[in-house]
């Protein structure tokens, strides 16, 4: 990655105005395309520039909230603007990417991932807020277990020329944040413009032989001041502006998540999302299929999406943020506190975008004085360590489907030939017919060769994969996520409390405890369906009562033929007279259950670090890239989706979140 | 294997959905290849009274016969789709429920009591059941190739209900709202459109109809706020989709407020 700032052998430079046009050809002889600012429509915009005629010339901007117009700049500078409404993630981080094709000929199935786009870029004006930016989405997108491999060429291949900021807009607010207006790395040069000319030093050994090859003289020691003298009114300007008390805001506003503020900005915000997409950190995406009318070629493609949206947070029969309010509360405290849990940043880099570009006028400034108000606030730095990019994550693979099992009448388990990483009890895979979008399917047994997914057709995707015969062909991706913790069962007691299609990723659980029954105490499985009809593994039951586990089982809703126990599954517990000693709890099945179910655990004495659940959320990438299963400082899909009660907190059962 | 018997009808419209199947020049053939084109009088002499297995129907209610047409064709269609504004919301003829039917009969034609027309122009979901809907005037050719693809494959089509803002600003464009101070519907409107109208510098005047959680009273205030007259926002919903229930009440009262200044016309 980019070193901090080296001091050039003989100090700054001075690149005269009228050279410019030497970068221009000097980068575009390198092969880039040179993006920069220029004003388009009524704005600054990023774009593809020719030359410097195409910059902004004495060109200023008068932001507000909800407001944006061009005014006359100081004659002549070129960068006499801050940000408009595109940022640099529209070259790193493109609205819309392809991920990969499906191909099918016959009974031919294959997955292609697609290849990263990799024309090398360079950026010319970038600010130190959107340094920071950059360095943000790196941490998100190359920092965690799985990179992104898009993101990841097209970032490493751009050349960064930053510029000083010499003014601010009244939306700034980037020494709240410890971003700015002062460059500090992760750029290859750096740019403070003057009247004539530009005070240039390099940030990297790419950048000094950059500069080496352009007409660049030393600097005067006028030039020096006055360059410094720019960036001081920069920072003059913004500290005047309002602010974010940083210092101690993730805490405050996480015990704020009861505001009655979230629903007073609700009746504003128009949940139109354009906040979201503005900032230059957000990176929620969603992948769409695109098919030919004969569905023999299906394109896979990235797209940004947004918090804000009603199906972001959406899975099979529910939403779990159908509220605005609880959409906004996700944006903030995702922001500004959660996002520092998950990746030791705030996700704010005080670019004042979100403020500009809110169409109603919303000023997070303002909406945090008041929902989360300062104490005696000290601003302090952003701290950015340096990234590790991970290997990237393989696309989908093909898997064949070797055999099919109707459990009930939605409910059908599939095995498929597997290769590769045999999955652990509770983990997952995502999985879908071709021309289909994956979803995230539990492994409901899981051995070397061969592993079962039961499937309960809840929308057209999973409806598609129950109905797929032997032979067919499923993209996966996977193992996934994090499964039940066995290690913590192991010389202990064990519940295990399933509801309707929630025993699948428990019957991996159960089997493996079976498999190595001796290293458990006491093992008892309580069960729960809507109707007999709905039992799933019926004939299985009886090899785990056989192998010391206790099976105890019951229905909501009872037939003639049914002669076992009637009504919810926690109403199982009131027949135990009490609970095994020192219990580990496993429990999965609709939340609401899971919610009584830990209730009653609870009250029977097993602590909270010891109750495990298993959720469910709406699922795209699976890697913890895509943003829609968060769960507070949780992606579920990366960091769960097994959890103790004790490790989601206040996050289990709340409304919203 | 047959093909699936596709019929396409029209009650009150102007077409403009059917052509818009019409000119997938590309995709023609290939639609004609999936499906069975039965009944699609803009395009083929051949007629059907059904059965459909995919019935695309264009248009709103606005006469007693058609009434009674939908039932029928309902129930001669496996899945029935509407296609438009007028299908969606009622189109631009729903604006007579705002205003009085008869007096407006009695302006336009010289024996109005030959003309046999509803007091209202509905949707076709007050009158039966529909399966999915194509938003639009006219709908978008993306998303019709998109839905016909997906239903012949089985999948769910991509129609998300999100803001236009969301594809404004994937596609780049500036905000008309932000930088201009153009009334703009964007935010309360669904997306399907590819954001066009604000791509030239105009704002959205909701041909798509309400997205889902469409804060209406939040954007009128936020407009006023950012100097347009009341009555011009009000106003603007008075369009293609005003009987659209989150957006009917802002339009009846900037028709109000028109009537009062002596009309539309009158007042640019």
């Amino acid at each position: 990655m980019i070193s901090a700032t080296e001091a050039p052998a003989h100090g700054p430079g001075f690149l005269a105005r009228k050279d410019l046009g030497a970068l221009f050809a000097l980068v575009r002889d390198d092969g880039r395309r040179l993006i920069g600012p220029t004003v388009r429509d009524g704005a600054v915009m990023l774009d593809e520039l020719d030359g410097p005629d195409a910059l902004p010339e004495g060109i200023r901007e008068s932001q507000t909230p909800g407001r944006y117009r061009l005014e006359a700049g100081r004659p002549g500078r070129l960068f006499d603007h801050t940000v408009g409404p595109s940022s640099w993630k529209r070259w790193t981080f493109p609205p819309t990417v392809p991920v990969g094709t499906t191909r099918r000929d016959g009974a031919v199935v294959a997955f292609e991932p697609a290849t990263p786009d990799a024309a090398p870029l360079a950026f010319l004006g970038v600010r130190a807020c959107e340094l920071a930016a950059l360095a943000v989405q790196d941490r998100v997108l190359l920092g965690g277990p799985v990179a992104d491999p898009d993101y990841a060429a097209r970032r490493r291949s751009a050349l960064v020329i930053a510029i000083q900021c010499t003014t601010a807009a009244s939306t700034c607010f980037c020494t709240s944040m410890g971003t700015g207006p002062e460059v500090s790395d992760g750029a290859d040069v750096v740019l403070t413009e003057l009247d004539d000319g530009f005070v240039v030093t390099a940030g990297s050994r790419r950048g000094r032989e950059l500069l080496e090859r352009l007409p660049v003289r030393l600097a005067t020691a006028e030039e020096r001041d006055a360059a410094a003298g720019g960036v001081a009114a920069a920072r003059a300007a913004v500290a005047a502006n309002a602010g974010v008390a940083a210092p101690g805001l993730p805490s405050r506003l996480m015990a704020a998540l009861d505001s009655p503020r979230w629903a007073d900005v609700a009746e504003r915000c128009l949940t139109c999302a354009n906040c979201t997409l503005v900032c230059p950190t957000c990176f929620c995406t969603s992948v769409t299929q695109r098919s030919d009318l004969a569905g023999a070629e299906t394109l896979s493609e990235r797209t940004w999406d947004s918090c804000f949206t009603g199906s972001f947070a959406a899975v099979a029969g529910g939403n779990f943020r159908s509220r605005p309010q609880d959409r906004y509360r996700q944006w903030l405290t995702h922001k500004f506190a959660t996002w520092v849990d998950q990746f030791g940043t705030f996700g704010c880099i005080g670019c004042g975008r979100c403020v500009t570009w809110c169409p109603a006028g919303i000023d997070v400034r303002e909406e945090l004085a008041a929902i989360a108000p300062p104490p005696r606030a000290v601003v302090t730095g952003m701290h950015l360590p340096a990234v590790t990019p991970a290997p990237d994550e393989a696309w989908l693979r093909p898997a064949r489907v070797v055999a099919t099992h109707r459990e009930t009448a939605n409910v059908t388990t599939l095995t498929l030939a597997w290769e590769g990483q045999v999955p652990g009890a509770g983990q997952f895979v995502m999985a879908g017919p071709p021309g289909f979008s994956a979803a995230p399917i539990s492994v409901s047994r899981a051995r070397r060769g061969a592993i079962e997914m039961t499937v309960r057709a809840a929308g057209p995707a999973t409806a598609a994969l129950t109905a797929l015969g032997h032979g067919a062909t499923v993209g996966v991706r996977g193992p996934l996520g994090r499964g039940w913790p066995l290690e913590r069962m192991l010389d202990r007691n064990v519940i295990v409390v399933a509801g309707g299609i929630g025993l699948a990723p428990l019957r991996s659980l159960i089997e493996a405890i079976a498999a190595e029954r001796e290293r458990f105490r006491d093992v008892t499985v309580y069960l729960g369906a809507r109707t007999p009809r709905d039992r799933l593994f019926v004939g299985e039951l009886g090899a785990w009562s056989a192998a010391g586990i206790a099976v105890t089982e019951t229905v909501d809703r009872a037939g003639a033929d049914w002669l076992g126990r009637v009504g919810v599954v926690t109403h199982l517990f009131d027949h135990a007279e009490r609970l095994p000693e020192g219990a580990v709890a496993a429990v999965c099945g609709p939340e609401r259950m899971m919610e009584a179910t830990v209730e009653v655990l609870r009250a029977r004495g097993i602590p909270d670090e010891r109750i495990f659940v298993t959720l469910e959320r709406h699922m795209e990438c699976g890697v913890g890239l895509c943003g829609h299963c968060q769960l507070g400082r949780f992606f579920v899909c990366r960091d769960g989706p097994v959890f103790s009660i004790a490790e989601l907190g206040d996050a289990f059962g709340r409304e919203g979140l | 294997m047959a093909r699936p018997r596709l019929g396409v009808v029209k009650f009150a419209s102007c077409d403009g959905c059917q052509l818009t199947l019409l000119d997938l020049e590309d995709q023609l053939l290939g639609i004609a290849e999936q499906v069975e084109i039965v009944e699609f009088a803009e395009a083929t002499s051949a007629r059907s009274a059904g059965p459909y297995e995919l019935l695309l129907v264009e248009g709103s209610v606005s006469t007693p016969e058609q009434a009674e047409a939908i039932v029928e064709l309902r129930r001669q269609a496996a899945k029935l789709v509407t296609i438009g504004a007028c299908a969606t919301t009622g189109g631009i003829q729903a604006l007579r429920v705002f205003a009085d039917h008869d007096a407006w009969r009695a302006s336009i034609y010289p024996h109005p009591e030959w003309i046999e027309s509803l007091a209202t122009a509905t949707p076709i979901a007050d009158h039966v059941p529909v399966d999915a809907e194509l938003r639009g005037c006219p709908i978008d050719p993306g998303q019709l190739l998109e839905f016909l693809t997906a239903t012949l494959l089985g999948r769910r089509p991509r129609l998300p209900d999100e803001a236009v803002c969301l594809a404004c600003k994937r596609a780049g464009s500036v905000c008309v709202v932000v930088a201009h101070g153009e009334p703009c519907l964007g935010p309360v409107t669904r997306t399907g459109c590819g954001a066009i109208c604000p791509a030239f510098g105009r704002g959205c005047y909701a041909c798509f109809g309400p997205r889902e959680t469409a804060n209406v009273p939040g954007l009128r205030r936020s407009l006023v706020v950012l100097g347009n007259a009341p009555a011009d926002v009000d106003e603007r919903f008075a369009g293609f989709t005003a009987l659209a229930p989150p957006f009917a009440r802002a339009a009846a009262a900037g028709l109000a407020a028109a009537a009062a200044t002596g009309g539309d016309d009158a007042r640019r």
